[in-house]
């Protein structure tokens, strides 16, 4: 397939995302497959481009809103999920994440979104769900073999509470897994005050979901061995 | 000196009060006032009342709050089980709304009144304005229909109900949170409101395009004030931006008065509505939580200044976090009475 008709798709797709046109965007998925781009060509070249240019292309320029957030990071999700298998080859895995919403926050609109930023991307996801323990966190990071704990807070006093990020951190401390594992937060709060991820003991923050898998890659970057 | 009744008549008058009026939102605050903790303070209108009186005079600021927290409104409509904290607002932690046939049998008592939570609401209110005794407007708080199902079934799958699901369950969904909207502000006027702040985070500008809010967003705020009409209404930001709405809402709807977000630009809200409409300005109060009194004396300093070269201005904070330490409330409100205040202002730089 030429590389037109490629940017003929990409641009299809993105009128359709910047629209919250879920049946649209999923419409042009098919039809690229049924014209003949693989699995790999969609995912790579119509799916995470779209995904990123959407998220996080035009942030700054405050054009995007939470709805089409939404909807970009869901059709990743499903369409990723989908295609992976058909893959001729298996993808490489680039690192596993543990994510749920702090302790007494029930609010998981952010966590969906950045969830399907990172399965886009290749990340493994292990999704705790809302209102997750710190206890859950670090339970679940060492059983699934993650390299980061992501938390999600919508409420200044779920992010800097005494059950949220920072009791993680004290969990990591105290059994010895800091060299093992990260912790990245995200979350209303901390739009509001950047140094806020410090004060609760995070190793860093994503502004966007879309900024979530670098940020990851770093992280895993300094845990692996 | 005027009282914080007199700021705002004068406001809405189009005449000029003798400082900008304050609106400090401190909430579960209250309960730390009271010795108590958040669940018994929320538990009767009595304690809630009181907790707002004191505040009020402790820090000096215009208005008193009659509002407990956002998800009384989902317990009103069936909501079994809400999270208590001990620093924070309660949460709904039972979702009303699991499924279509939830929306089909959502129902709005004709009284709300007969609701406990709902009558415990209205006797604070009614507490508040016997005691303010006219000095200061007791301010009644409602969700938007439009933003309300958010808080009934969660924001996501409410949004793929509107985005890109049935319309007719979503209509239908909106017509009873609309009924329900303006049964409150009927009630909430009744038991002695004198404003009524209207508080619709999904209709703006972080959460839909604008297209999206004159299809979906803008017919139901329109529906939601048909009764009450738009006098002494304040339209809320809820924590999205709200400037690329506002010329929508005012041509529309008619609301006279609008509540800012901290990163909406005041100068081009004022442009955006015309001369005659009330602009409440924000800090962002989040920041209040490690701010040196300095950084708050300059942060209130810079919003007054655009606020005043604006007219027709109010002072105002968000939910302002239990976190934040009392010298920083007591400078944020002393900033804010120096600086809103045209002759001391001068004085004191």
């Amino acid at each position: 397939m030429s590389e037109g008709i490629d940017k003929q798709i990409l641009d299809s797709y993105l009128t359709a995302l910047f629209d919250t046109d879920k049946a649209g965007a999923l419409r042009i998925v098919q039809e690229a497959l049924d014209g003949g781009l693989t699995p790999e060509q969609v995912v790579f070249e119509v799916i995470i481009p779209g995904m990123e240019r959407m998220i996080g292309g035009m942030i700054s320029d405050n054009l995007v809103t939470l709805s089409q957030h939404f909807l970009a990071s869901q059709i990743a999700e499903e369409v990723t999920d989908r295609l992976i298998p058909l893959f001729a080859t298996v993808p490489e895995v680039r690192g596993h994440v543990v994510i749920g919403t702090s302790h007494g926050d029930f609010h998981g609109l952010g966590k969906k979104i950045v969830i399907g930023c990172l399965k886009a991307r290749m990340f493994q996801v292990t999704d705790l769900g809302i209102n997750v323990a710190p206890e859950k966190f670090v339970e679940q990071a060492l059983a699934v073999g993650a390299e980061v704990i992501a938390i999600s807070s919508m409420m200044v006093h779920t992010a800097t509470g005494e059950r949220g990020p920072k009791r993680v951190r004290q969990m990591l401390r105290e059994q010895g897994l800091e060299d093992r594992l990260r912790i990245i937060v995200g979350g209303a709060p901390y739009r509001f005050h950047e140094n806020l991820y410090i004060e609760v003991g995070a190793d860093a923050w994503g502004d966007t979901a879309a900024q979530a898998p670098e940020i990851v890659t770093r992280l895993v970057r300094e845990v692996r061995p | 000196m005027m009282t914080g009744m007199e700021r705002f008549g004068a406001l809405m008058g189009g005449r000029t009060p003798d400082r900008v009026p304050i609106v400090c939102n401190l909430l579960d605050q209250g309960a730390r006032e009271l010795g108590l903790s958040i669940r018994e303070y929320y538990a009767r209108g009595e304690h809630v009342a009181e907790g707002q009186l004191r505040m009020r005079e402790k820090y000096g600021y215009d208005t008193l709050a009659g509002m407990f927290y956002s998800a009384l409104e989902a317990e009103v409509l069936g909501c079994r089980n809400i999270i208590y904290a001990d620093d924070g607002p309660p949460n709904v932690g039972h979702l009303v709304i699991n499924g279509p046939r939830d929306i089909k049998s959502l129902h709005v008592p004709d009284e709300l009144n007969e609701h406990p939570r709902f009558r415990e609401l209205t006797s604070c209110i009614g507490i508040l304005k016997k005691e303010a005794q006219g000095r200061f407007p007791v301010l009644g708080v409602v969700t938007a229909s439009f933003s309300l199902p958010a808080m009934l079934m969660g924001v996501g799958p409410w949004m793929e109900l509107f985005i890109n699901g049935d319309s007719a369950l979503r209509d239908s969904l909106l017509e009873t949170c609309s009924l329900f909207c303006s049964r409150q502000i009927a009630a909430l006027r009744e038991a002695g409101a004198d404003l009524i702040v209207y508080v619709d985070p999904l209709a703006s500008a972080t959460f839909i395009q604008l297209r999206k809010f004159r299809e979906l967003a803008l017919p139901w705020i329109i529906r939601d004030l048909e009764a009450h009409g738009p006098a002494g209404v304040i339209f809320f930001n809820g924590g999205g931006r709200i400037n690329p709405i506002l010329a929508d809402i005012r041509e529309h709807v008619g609301i006279g008065a609008y509540y800012l977000n901290p990163y909406d630009d005041i100068t081009e809200a004022r442009t955006l509505l015309g001369p005659h409409s009330l602009i409440a300005g924000t800090i962002n109060d989040i920041r209040l939580l490690d701010w040196s009194p300095d950084e708050i004396e300059h942060e209130v300093e810079k919003i007054m200044l655009a606020g005043k070269r604006a007219g027709g201005f109010i002072f105002g904070t968000l939910l302002m976090p239990c976190g934040i330490p009392e010298e920083n409330i007591r400078a944020l409100v002393a900033a804010a009475i120096r600086h809103g205040n045209h002759a001391e202002a001068e004085a004191y730089r």
